[in-house]
């Protein structure tokens, strides 16, 4: 591959990586709390470093390639879990869910803002609970 | 000054603006565990700015500070997390 094209792929993944991150700091101010927040940080973050890891990797020095590659590995492998610690910890502190239509199923109530009217919070599960109910 | 310098400062000034931006939002959150989540996306910011110097300088320590702040960051986000959700941290 010539190095122009190796260039502009590079290119090409840093800017999206660039643009992933920034919809991750655009869902952590937009979204309502922090469970919706959580989804947005923890995805949006990790996929974009990885397309800037990709863009590193080809440079084509080992030392960097290796070190990259550890870092893409470890950041997938962690990042779920320190994710899943953040909600649990939200959860057993009873963080409120503010999305609205948002359904808590452990009956703890943490659910605090009814669907908008005419709107189900999840046709679907509104469908099946109409008929168990009838 | 050349196209590739262009992007990489472009990058690098884009990610500062969003580091910049996270740490409002961490600064601001209205709960701990929000204050947790925007610590661990600044870490994560963090890498990718040290990852686009690495680009730019060529240099692959850059990228051992990201390692390590990876591992730092989920160590401390996991302590933390479980701290502030069961006062415990082992079980």
């Amino acid at each position: 591959m010539s190095a122009a094209v190796t260039f502009w792929i590079a290119s090409g993944l840093i800017l999206l990586g660039m643009l992933i991150m920034s919809a991750a700091i655009y869902g952590m101010i937009r979204l309502p709390d922090l469970y919706t927040r959580l989804h947005a940080a923890s995805k949006a973050a990790v996929l974009g470093v990885l397309p800037l890891l990709i863009a590193i990797s080809m440079t084509g020095d080992p030392a960097i390639i290796f070190r990259a590659i550890l870092i893409g590995f470890f950041l997938l492998f962690t990042t779920p879990v320190a994710a899943h610690a953040i909600a649990q910890a939200a959860y057993a502190r009873g963080e409120l869910m503010q999305t609205p239509g948002a359904r808590d199923e452990s009956g703890l109530g943490l659910a605090t803002k009814p669907a908008p009217a005419g709107q189900a919070s999840n046709p679907e599960r509104s469908a099946e609970r109409s008929k168990t109910e009838h | 000054m050349g196209v590739a310098m262009t992007i990489f400062l472009i990058a690098i000034g884009w990610t500062a603006l969003l580091l910049g931006v996270c740490g409002w939002v961490t600064i601001r959150a209205s709960s701990l565990t929000m204050r947790i989540l925007g610590l661990e996306t600044f870490t994560l910011i963090l890498v990718a700015l040290l990852v686009l110097f690495a680009h730019l300088r060529q240099q692959a320590f850059y990228l051992d500070a990201a390692f390590f702040l990876i591992l730092l960051s989920f160590t401390g986000t996991l302590a933390a997390a479980r701290y502030h959700g069961t006062w415990k941290v082992f079980s």
